[in-house]
């Protein structure tokens, strides 16, 4: 029994299918990446999986059990969490609160008891420093790392890291890149990224799938994707052609 | 089987009169996401300004629209210009609390030039009717219906067929990309309140002409625009007249078989299951944010 | 974010302040105290509104629904049922608090205007229905237009009393939330509320609590001023410029804060005390010109701007 399993997940918006019967599995432990041009449904089929929107038709098994059609805070409390490709710290909190909000309500811990997790955390991803500031006084880069930390306080067993690497230089990408092979071999939790870094994507990831107008074209480990002809010329082609 | 034919039409015609003033709120929704509070007062100008060239000049109503369409496009183009466009950037609350403020100081100020005495307007032609087969349709009401949908119609051609109506569309979409291409922003705001106004103010002329007139008419306008565009859609000029006509129908079926006093809830109830079952409008066409 | 609240300082002095107005009517009478209470009442109300409105964002434009439906409560048990006020006092809270649950269910899932569209919707409606449903049914329950007259209730003191208690218990309750877990899902919703619920708030269930909250209060309010001016109608107690009067006291208080409302509100209870009998259109176009002053100069209200004064001299 796969961890995460997806099932012909489809979801229209109107007559447009932004997700079109996928299947995918994720096993425990593993980074899985997703790869796809702008608009082939990657943040759709994130947004399904944790519960923003609905599947319109197929499931998502989570252990198992169906978790499709659950609200994203059910989601979370099962051990599902996402980070969004456009970062949404509360901005009037501060570094601090901001990673409390994920103790306090993903993993239901009293607020002093939130206090302490959160510190370690934030421990963790290196913005320490910052514990006080207002989140909306800290640069894009650390930003991205107060959403990992935000999301790592829920205690999740599973993240979807939805382009957390977007805007950040090549050495911050490395920063970030052995940061989450940490989560990953640490900390035992499942990663499932998507990424348009190619060389961060392809870098971590053991698996990857390619997603094409809301259909999967391929899936295989990097170097097969990579040499797909299907891949080369939904994805790549358009890229470097 | 005639009164509810003859109620049905008195619903279509005073739908058509809802569906006109309630255009220039979708209008300034749409593009500006203001919800105007003080809308109301512009169909109170609109009508004052008719009522007093009638009084003093002894100027015919339909002949006056002109003048009250010059004038509330200038009351508008300022209005937005010196206050709106100050917070027009802010969180949307603090657009909504300005007009609010607007709404007071230009009802107040009515009040105080004006009394709060109702009046109304009568004409030669104000009691004469069509009759058809039984069904009676006073002629004012149906050449201001006519003219709402000429209202309507005119603003739709202007959105669509002109340069300004263009960028007023651009910059509704996407402000920032309209400002790259070298649109003001602000002044297409400040345009786009004008018109607003505009046709709002026509409509509160033609309002005069069988409804009565007081400073405080305001609010409920103000009110029923928001459920005539919430039916057809916010921002979707065209639901305006859908809105307007359903709302009509609804409250004349309401004041016919129930009680005159309970067609302003049936509305308001008809307005609170609207916005969770279809936020988006009747035909599903406005702007859900 | 250590904020000192209960210091030593702060606690001598908040039990001297409770100690004075606990045993002002023994030297205030009359008009001075009717206004103390009164003052007592705006800023209670203005913070029921700030409990929906300053924490979560969500802008309610019915909140007069409640503090009407609060009013209608505690006048229809005292006059029909003859209960004494206080249990009536507690119903019209319980009461308007359940009608919260299944309103704000449906209408919190609305955001920004549309949110408060249908909370205005629904306090209109209300009144309409008060207003009409009476002639429609052919019964005699809400009395039309001409609405109910209450027993003549105690004088002003018991009135400052209880106002004055509900307001203690309203602000006790926003101090709770600005410190507590609650609080702290309030506001994540106001900030991003999409992100919250990915990191595991439930949003729907925080903000109809609020909103419930907010409610119970307005309720009970409600029925305080119904017993205390002993005569209402629809008209008086639906009224929208409640609501608006709570949404301009909090805006001039400053939102989301514990002091805003206490700011806010005695500030425009007083202007409004000396302007509104003698010159009540000059009021409205002042309060009018008011709005727009805080709105374009100081968005921050009274208290944030202050705040925001004290901080940059800090600084330099």
């Amino acid at each position: 029994m796969a961890f995460l399993e997806a099932k012909k997940v489809s979801k229209f918006f109107g007559a447009l299918a932004a997700v079109s019967e996928i299947d995918f599995t994720l096993e425990k432990g593993e980074i899985l990446g997703m790869i796809g041009p702008n608009g082939s449904g990657k943040t759709t089929l994130f947004n399904v999986i944790v519960g923003v929107y609905p599947p319109d038709r197929g499931k998502i098994l989570f252990s198992g059990k169906d978790i499709s059609g659950k609200k994203p805070h059910k989601i979370c409390h099962l051990g599902i969490t996402k980070t969004s490709q456009i970062v949404q710290p509360f901005t009037s909190m501060t570094v601090l609160e901001n990673v409390m909000i994920g103790g306090m309500f993903g993993k239901g811990l009293t607020l002093s008891k939130a206090k302490e997790k959160a510190k370690e955390f934030i421990d963790f991803v290196g913005l320490s420093k910052y514990l006080d500031e207002p989140s909306g006084k800290i640069t894009v880069a650390s930003r991205r790392r107060l959403e990992l930390a935000r999301a790592l306080a829920t205690e999740p067993e599973i993240i979807l890291l939805d382009e957390n690497m977007a805007g950040l230089t090549p050495w911050e990408i490395d920063e970030v890149l052995e940061l989450l092979r940490k989560v990953n071999k640490d900390m035992g939790i499942t990663l499932f990224v998507v990424e348009h870094v190619m060389r961060a994507v392809m870098g971590i990831s053991e698996r990857i799938i390619v997603l094409n107008y809301g259909e999967k074209i391929a899936e295989g480990s990097p170097e097969e994707v990579a040499k797909d002809p299907a891949v080369i010329e939904a994805y790549l082609g358009e890229k470097y052609a | 089987m005639l009164l509810l034919l003859q109620t049905v039409v008195n619903g279509v015609l005073l739908g058509g009169i809802y569906a006109a003033y309630s255009a220039g709120f979708s209008l300034i929704f749409g593009v500006m996401g203001i919800i105007n509070i003080a809308h109301g007062e512009l169909v109170m100008l609109g009508a004052f300004s008719t009522y007093w060239m009638f009084t003093l000049f002894k100027i015919d109503p339909f002949i006056s629209l002109p003048i009250s369409l010059v004038l509330l496009f200038g009351i508008g183009y300022l209005l937005q210009k010196f206050i709106f466009n100050r917070v027009v950037e802010a969180p949307s609350i603090m657009s909504y609390i300005a007009t609010f403020g607007v709404h007071l100081i230009i009802a107040n100020l009515a009040l105080l030039l004006w009394t709060a005495d109702f009046r109304s307007i009568t004409t030669s032609y104000s009691g004469i009717h069509l009759n058809l087969g039984g069904v009676i349709i006073p002629y004012a009401r149906l050449v201001t219906f006519f003219l709402a949908f000429v209202v309507i119609i005119g603003l739709y051609i202007f959105l669509y067929k002109t340069d300004t109506g263009r960028a007023i569309q651009a910059t509704a979409q996407d402000k920032e990309v309209a400002r790259l291409m070298g649109v003001n922003v602000y002044r297409i705001y400040a345009i786009t309140f004008a018109i607003g106004a505009a046709i709002t103010g026509i409509a509160g002329s033609l309002i005069s002409t069988y409804f009565i007139i007081y400073p405080q008419m305001g609010l409920p306008y103000t009110i029923i625009a928001f459920c005539v565009v919430v039916l057809g859609g916010m921002g979707y000029i065209p639901g305006a007249l859908w809105g307007g006509l359903i709302l009509g129908v609804v409250e004349s079926l309401t004041a016919t078989y129930l009680s005159a006093g309970l067609s302003v809830a049936i509305t308001f109830i008809l307005l609170f299951f609207m916005l969770i079952f279809r936020p988006a409008g009747i035909v599903g066409k406005g702007i859900i944010e | 974010m250590e904020k000192k609240i209960f210091s030593k300082r702060n606690i001598t002095l908040f039990f001297l302040i409770l100690a004075i107005i606990l045993i002002l009517p023994l030297f205030v009478h009359g008009y001075l105290l009717r206004m103390l209470a009164l003052i007592f009442m705006w800023i209670g109300l203005t913070a029921c509104w700030n409990i929906i409105a300053g924490y979560t964002g969500y802008i309610d434009f019915g909140s007069v629904g409640y503090f009407g439906i609060g009013s209608y409560v505690t006048a229809i048990l005292m006059t029909k049922a003859k209960m004494a006020f206080l249990p009536s006092l507690v119903f019209s809270g319980i009461i308007s608090a359940s009608f919260a649950i299944p309103i704000g269910i449906p209408t919190l899932r609305l955001r920004g205007a549309y949110f408060g569209i249908a909370t205005l919707a629904f306090a209109e409606a209300m009144k309409q229905v008060v207003l009409e449903l009476d002639r429609v049914a052919h019964i005699n329950f809400f009395g039309g237009s001409h609405g109910i007259t209450l027993p003549i209730g105690p004088g002003n003191e018991f009135f400052y009393y209880v106002m004055f208690t509900l307001m203690f218990m309203v602000m006790a309750v926003t101090l709770w939330i600005e410190r507590s877990r609650f609080g702290y899902s309030l506001k994540a919703i106001h900030e991003a509320e999409n992100t919250a619920e990915l990191v595991g708030v439930n949003t729907l269930f925080a903000k109809t609590t609020a909103y419930t909250i907010s409610a119970f209060f307005l309720g009970m309010f409600g029925a305080t001023e119904a017993y205390w001016v002993t005569y209402i109608t629809p008209n008086d107690v639906f009224n929208i410029h409640v609501t608006i009067q709570m949404v301009i006291m909090t805006l001039l208080g400053g939102m989301g804060t514990v002091m805003g409302p206490i700011v806010g509100g005695s500030f425009l209870t007083i202007i409004s005390e000396i302007l509104w009998a003698r010159f009540i259109y000059t009021y409205m176009i002042l309060l009018g010109i008011i709005i727009l002053i805080v709105i374009i100069f100081m968005p921050k209200g009274i208290v944030g701007t202050i705040r925001g004064l004290v901080i940059k001299k800090k600084v330099t």
